[in-house]
């Protein structure tokens, strides 16, 4: 089922925290391994985490809306379109399961 | 009795301030021309006060045995909060709240059965920044954060009971007079988060946009359910949950589909509909 997720997790709680906390969130890579120790994240979570591996937080339990914001507390928001780094990052650590959006621009005409 | 002089419901892409600029010229002018459309209806209907329904992102409700609703009774205040800022190329803003009907709202849904909160402060993120950017800061607002992707999220059937509650209490309990205007805001398709991050459904999409011109709530229950949405993109189409409340607090007259645009740069599904006749 969609968006099935472990709320126990200790990322899932790293993320709900960091992004409500302005002291936090902009020194997210500086403190990366302070902040999962702080927060108790396996070994696997924490492998993930260094390696900006979304995919495999989302096979540990994190809620999958917290995958592209993960890529963009590494890479930064601002300008966040589809070819910027943090989506890069979301494509690589997704890989080949990554499905693009079909160009059927010549179908699709915006209706009023 | 108060009334309603305005029901719309709209996506509210992050992309749409964040990154707009990067869509094709003709998506642009689309998205732009549907926005400022809403925003003429908006300020054209006068509302005293804006009740709006959005999904809460994961960012103020719990992660574990989230309610349903939260109703905010703030003052004011601030958005979009910090983390955010970059991302909807948003500089800020300040608008007001309307604590006294707020408490109303939380008061009188809980009563009727509703899994619903209170509070104040909560933070804002794409849900309303969007939204505010077009209808404008001035007039005060009134926030229901809605859960729409904390399994399990509200079914079909509860976000229209919920819609003919926001319906009654506007109609028989709010001071006379009281011009309300009703926004439900998220989706269209789309899945942020997952292998489908960049691609969205236009096919559901438009079914979808039809299913709000009719406006048969049993129709809407019966077909557009939460796991018809989620094939359609898990984690954003169930924001359309909020649709659903806008439609129900309409009273059972059609919408109209203001603009549709499938933006693969937006990575979702873009639209509005607006409904004009509230029974």
């Amino acid at each position: 089922m969609a968006n099935e997720f472990d709320p126990d997790l200790p990322s899932n709680r790293l993320i709900f925290d960091i992004r409500r906390d302005n002291d936090v969130w902009p020194h997210f890579k500086e403190r990366l391994e302070e902040l999962m120790e702080a927060y108790g994240l396996s070994p696997a979570e924490r492998e993930a985490f260094r390696a900006v591996d979304v995919r495999r937080l989302g096979e540990l339990g994190v809620h999958p809306y917290f995958l592209p914001q993960v890529t963009r507390l590494f890479h930064g928001a601002a300008g966040n379109t589809t070819k910027s780094a943090a989506a890069e990052a979301y494509r690589r650590s997704f890989g080949d399961q990554i499905v693009e959006h079909r160009d059927i621009s010549s179908e699709e005409k915006p209706h009023g | 009795m108060a009334e309603f002089v305005s029901i719309m419901a709209m996506a509210h892409a992050p992309g749409v301030t964040g990154w707009l600029d990067s869509c094709p010229v003709s998506d642009q002018q689309a998205i732009q021309a549907g926005y400022e459309e809403l925003g003429q209806i908006m300020r054209a209907a006068k509302p005293d006060v804006i009740i709006g329904v959005g999904n809460d992102h994961l960012l103020n409700l719990p992660l574990k045995n989230p309610p349903n609703w939260r109703v905010d009774c703030a003052l004011d205040w601030t958005g979009p909060a910090e983390f955010f800022k970059a991302w909807l190329k948003q500089p800020g803003y300040q608008v007001r709240g309307r604590p006294e009907i707020a408490e109303i709202i939380a008061r009188e849904a809980r009563a009727a059965g509703h899994k619903i909160d209170r509070g104040d402060g909560l933070l804002f993120d794409d849900n309303w920044s969007v939204p505010l950017w077009y209808l404008g800061y001035d007039v005060p607002i009134l926030p229901i954060h809605m859960n729409c992707i904390n399994p399990p999220v509200p079914e079909p059937a509860d976000c229209i009971r919920f819609g003919r509650e926001l319906r009654r209490i506007v109609r028989d309990v709010l001071p006379a007079g009281l011009r309300v205007g009703l926004m439900g805001t998220g989706g269209l398709s789309h899945e942020p988060g997952g292998p489908r991050y960049f691609t969205m459904d236009s096919k559901f999409d438009r079914w979808f946009l039809e299913l709000m011109e009719e406006s048969d709530a049993d129709r809407v229950i019966r077909e557009a359910t939460v796991e018809r949405m989620n094939d359609a993109g898990g984690g954003g189409t169930t924001e359309l949950l909020a649709w659903m409340v806008a439609m129900a607090a309409a009273g059972g007259t059609g919408a109209r589909s203001v603009f549709y645009v499938a933006s693969a740069e937006m990575r979702c599904g873009i639209g509005a509909s607006v409904w004009s006749d509230f029974a």
